[in-house]
């Protein structure tokens, strides 16, 4: 048995011992180097460029802007194609390439960077959402052009001369008698800020063109949408764009679609020599971001407690550059609601144009924005219905078989189980030990990437070993691990007798993107079917090898098993070839289409559960999490330990939103692009107890009933710890992250409140 | 990126003020280099020499003076002093502050005299090292001078070193007896937000001497001598009431700003908070080693 076995990773030797390739291991022979000027200012246009002095410094080979790239198109973006490899005579954030210099070294490349010569003139920047919505504000991209690369992208709206470049909306029953007929209607506004991926890895790439085609080593999760793309921009067939994904040092959504390889390869074909360019850790904080949203949310409920009536108006702050910004509006904006049975609906969501860095795809997918707003307001609405967070929650939450969306996959799991688990973990009825601390509790649901697409192969040698072929990027989460598990379980192999073999689109079959939790599920699926292909035949050739019939057959410790006898595989494959040979498996999964209000039917929901207990220090503001519990419902783990891992790995990093990161702007300036001023988790941040618990009830859609898991950890953080923090001190927080400063004001405030004659009146 | 630079090895102090002079604005002394390095990498500051006084023989290590005076080399690594056993035992606020300092990785290579010389207003030692009354000896070649630490800070990353100037030992006096001090600080970044350190001294009942210093809240750390006058020779059943206008005062006197580690106001709060709690824990800590 493979499955269901915490078994050591497959890459860890490699990873532990330093031998594990990633990017910055590729040295692509006579390779050059390229740096990026990049502008100082949010909003300008550009009057001249002169590169002479730069192109005249010692090892400089070229210096390029946007006029000097040998493109079909410029632009490049998986929404709008609006984002151009340089800026094309306007500037639109603080931190946009303008002028690439490429060298021999990147130290001398780097120093040239001083002497290229930009000028430009200044434009009125709009660097906050409410600077961007006002009328009469100056709108960022006067024309969109669709890229038509996602089916359920086709209906983009965006609002004309405006910079709101998507609005989604949707609504159900009548929202107007909904709240008529609340006895209580709360109303709140939440916001969530923008936040930086920090993966250990920033982005790289190395472009190398001859008679071949394009060769990119790329740091992305989306080999295949990345490979068409620079099929599209330079003009080549698929079969002529190879791209060759090494293990990537984190991902998180940040090396989502097309990044910067479009530009290195631009910059390989004018200096004719293969380019590397790699960012540094301060230019990743000015090339990705998570969308920042404002979050006013209506709910109407009644006094036994159903909620009747929602109504969502969310605003994300996109950046300058819609990437796939639009897509993480609607697929979020889908859920906002959250898994509540709430009648009446009408959510109204808008993607907004500003001057900052560019947000895009990040663990959760712009659910854990509006999970933050939904779940706090339920402990509002429970405070002020004098009701239990708990019960308000299992009267209103969604029952396994009801429909979440008409149209779309019903609920596929048992939130009160789950919630239970959460519960009795926390030790939710007992009292808290100490003052001012505090339980608090968040459930929350994320639709998954539908409908997708993904192959695999599997190759069994004249050994009895095998390889599998598979586009899935490993990112850390642990992916070769489950599929090579998902193999070595159908076809009776012990682990290290299976290899996957690196993901290049060249030779790896197709897969649409390693992202929203679906390798293990959807991949997995793939996988299963080649690998069970790879099964019948065995079983076909063992059925003639031993004169049995097939369904006395088993595969069993590498050898095909009758009554009448057994043979290797090796001695299978043999006498089926006579000499050498394999056995190849393919398999695909293919999603339904479906009628749901996105299009695509989801194969399973993604869900996330919670529970905190915190302690509040009233004189400086500082939380300490003192227990956090974890749960996800994936129905079946392939490998428990990594399912755990990933779940705490996703509450960490649900903690720094939650506590303290938050890119911080003055202007349109970005005020703190470094580690040592932006604040990610780091060990001591940990909390005191953490628990994750893994619900298992066979009920996903992939292999042995697996669903999703990897992002459902991060969903319901936020509010879970302000849920506590409320129970804790009495104060509801509406802003992330709860910095000690602002809890201290909140509390302050409160105490002020409370207790007016008290204290001296300064 | 790091820009290129030459990595001078002098064998003594004098070799190294040499170095200094010859080079004038073109150097900088490299004593473990966790703040300077940093600083050049992301292109703020470069220096074509950086002078490393690490391997200077002699300008490391801890003693004890016949007097009780902890003698710190200013090349001595956080971490030494951070586990130093006469550190811990004679000085155990300041084992505890260092053990405190940054994580692991800086306190191992990073010294106390670099972090004094770099001056970054967020810091530990600065604050706490005050209320001990420490005193700095600064060399040149041909000459040496010994000052109180509170007058080496000029203002932010400025100290009062000359051009050929080094940092060479810290002189850390004992406290007497019933006495005990305690650093505390806040923050959530990755320097502290804000840094108070008080020593007390008890007799009859009444605190004796009282010593206040707040650093990483405003451009250098400083011994607030005003709010220090509020807690002194009074009885200790009444410093409670005194420690809230203490706090204020130290607060007003710190010249907060606000920046990203909070607010202005935010941090002349902690500062009466910190002050509290650092004053309280220090009277606990003379009582507990009395009941010993």
């Amino acid at each position: 048995m493979s499955v269901g076995r915490a078994a050591t990773r497959v890459d860890t030797p490699a990873k532990a011992t330093g031998r594990a390739r990633f990017i910055s291991d590729v040295v692509v022979p006579g390779m050059v180097h390229a740096k990026l000027w990049r502008s100082p200012v949010p909003h300008a246009r550009i009057l001249r460029v002169d590169p002479a002095r730069a192109a005249r410094a010692e090892g400089v080979l070229a210096v390029l802007t946007a006029a000097d790239l040998p493109v079909k198109d410029l632009y490049y973006g998986p929404a709008f194609k609006d984002q151009p490899m340089l800026a094309d005579g306007v500037i639109r954030y603080a931190g946009e390439p303008v002028v690439a210099v490429v060298a021999e070294t990147a130290a001398q490349a780097e120093a040239a960077l001083a002497l290229v010569a930009v000028e430009w003139e200044e434009l009125p920047t709009v660097a906050t959402l409410d600077a961007a919505l006002a009328p009469g504000a100056p709108v960022l991209h006067a024309r969109l052009v669709p890229a038509a690369h996602f089916r359920d992208l086709t209906a983009l709206r965006p609002i004309p001369s405006t910079n709101v470049c998507h609005h989604w909306s949707y609504a159900r029953g009548d929202v107007d008698r909904g709240f008529a007929e609340a006895d209580l209607v709360v109303e709140q506004t939440f916001t969530f800020p923008m936040v930086h991926h920090y993966s250990l890895e920033p982005h790289c790439a190395i472009a190398r063109v001859d008679g071949h085609g394009i060769t990119v080593w790329a740091s992305t999760q989306h080999p295949f949408p990345v490979r068409k793309e620079l099929a599209e921009i330079f003009g080549l067939p698929l079969a002529r764009v190879q791209v060759i994904v090494p293990y990537l040092g984190g991902a998180y959504g940040n090396k989502s679609y097309t990044k910067i390889e479009p530009l290195t390869i631009a910059l390989a074909l004018r200096v004719k020599r293969p380019v590397r360019l790699a960012l540094t850790v301060e230019e990743a904080f000015k090339t990705v971001r998570r969308a920042a949203v404002r979050y006013r949310l209506k709910t109407g409920v009644r006094r036994d407690g159903t909620l009747v009536a929602r109504d969502c108006e969310i605003h994300y702050q996109l950046g300058a550059y819609a990437d796939v910004g639009p897509r993480v509006v609607q697929k979020s904006a889908y859920t906002a609601a959250g898994p509540y049975r709430i009648p009446h609906l009408r959510i109204n969501a808008y993607g907004v144009y500003t001057n900052t860095v560019v947000s895009v795809a990040f663990r959760g997918y712009g659910v854990p924005q509006l999970a933050w707003a939904y779940e706090s307001q339920m402990d509002v609405i429970a405070e002020r219905l004098g009701w239990d967070p708990l019960a308000l929650r299992l009267l209103n939450v969604l029952k396994r078989g009801e429909p979440l969306m008409e149209g779309d996959l019903p609920i596929d799991c048992d939130f009160a189980e789950g919630l239970g688990k959460a519960a009795a973990q926390i030790g939710w009825n007992e009292p808290t030990a100490a003052p001012r601390r505090g339980k608090g509790i968040a459930c929350t649901i994320k639709a998954p990437l539908a409908p997708s697409v993904s192959s695999a192969m599997v190759r069994m040698h004249a050994d009895g070993s095998a390889t599998l072929l598979t586009g899935t990027v490993e990112c850390g989460q642990g992916a070769r691990t489950a599929l090579s598990q998902i193999v070595a379980e159908e076809l009776a192999l012990p682990l290290d007798r299976v290899r996957v073999a690196r993901s290049e689109v060249g030779m790896s079959p197709y897969d649409q993107a390693t992202s929203a939790s679906r390798s293990t599920t959807l991949m997995g699926l793939a996988v299963l079917r080649a690998a069970r292909d790879v099964r019948d035949q065995l079983l076909t050739i063992g059925a003639r090898l031993l004169e049995s019939e097939r369904p006395a057959l088993t595969l069993r410790d590498e050898r095909i098993v009758s009554p009448r006898g057994e043979r290797t595989y090796g001695e299978a494959v043999a006498a089926h070839f006579g000499t050498g040979g394999e056995l190849i498996g393919r398999g695909t999964y293919r999603g339904e289409r479906g009628h749901a209000p996105l299009g695509g039917e989801a194969p399973f929901w993604e869900v996330g559960m919670a529970a905190a207990e915190v302690e509040v220090d009233g004189d400086t503001g500082r939380v300490r999490i003192l227990r956090y519990v974890s749960v996800a419902d994936i129905g079946r783990a392939i490998n428990p330990r990594e399912c755990e891992a990933q779940e705490e790995g996703a509450a960490m990093m649900g903690i720094g939103h939650t506590l303290f990161e938050q890119m911080i702007y003055d202007g349109g300036q970005l005020l703190n692009p470094s580690l040592i001023d932006y604040r990610v988790p780091v060990m001591s941040d940990l909390p005191e107890e953490y628990r994750s618990i893994l619900v298992e009830n066979g009920d996903g859609p992939g292999p042995y009933g697996a669903k999703g898991i990897g992002e459902s950890g991060l969903i319901p953080t936020a509010p879970a710890v302000a849920n506590a923090i409320a129970r804790a001190i009495g104060v509801r927080i509406t802003d992330l992250p709860m910095t000690p400063e602002r809890v201290w004001r909140a509390s302050d405030r409160a105490r002020r409140r409370a207790a007016p004659a008290e204290g001296p009146s300064t | 990126m790091l820009r290129p630079f030459e990595l001078c090895e002098p064998a003594s102090v004098a070799e190294a003020s040499e170095l200094l002079l010859r080079h004038g604005e073109a150097a900088r002394i490299y004593a473990g280099g966790t703040e300077l390095i940093l600083a050049m990498k992301e292109g703020l500051i470069h220096y074509d020499y950086l002078v490393n006084v690490k391997t200077v023989p002699g300008l490391a290590g801890v003693r004890l003076d016949a007097d009780g005076s902890l003698r710190i080399g200013a090349a001595t690594p956080h971490r030494v002093l951070e586990r130093d056993p006469s550190v811990s035992e004679r000085f155990p606020a300041i084992a505890r502050m260092e053990a405190d300092v940054a994580n692991v990785r800086v306190r191992e290579v990073g010294t106390l005299g670099g972090n004094l010389c770099f001056a970054e207003p967020h810091a530990d030692p600065g604050a706490l090292l005050q209320v001990f009354d420490a005193t700095v000896r600064l060399e040149r070649k041909g000459g040496a001078r010994t000052i109180p630490l509170e007058r080496l800070f000029v203002g932010p990353f400025e100290t009062c070193l000359e051009g050929d100037e080094l940092l060479t030992e810290i002189v850390v006096p004992p406290l007497a007896p019933r006495s005990a001090a305690v650093y505390l600080k806040f923050g959530f970044l990755e320097r502290p937000s804000v840094g108070v350190g008080v020593a007390v001294t008890l007799a009859d009942g009444h605190v004796a001497d009282a010593r206040i210093a707040v650093g990483s809240v405003g451009p250098v750390p400083r011994r607030m001598r005003d709010a220090e006058a509020r807690l002194q020779d009074r009885p200790v059943a009444d410093s409670e009431a005194a420690l809230a206008e203490a706090g204020r005062i130290a607060a007003r006197a710190s010249d907060a700003i606000t920046d990203l580690h909070g607010s202005a106001e935010y941090k002349e709060h902690l500062v009466g908070v910190l002050l509290r709690r650092a004053f309280q824990a220090a009277l606990a800590a003379v009582a507990g080693s009395e009941r010993r």
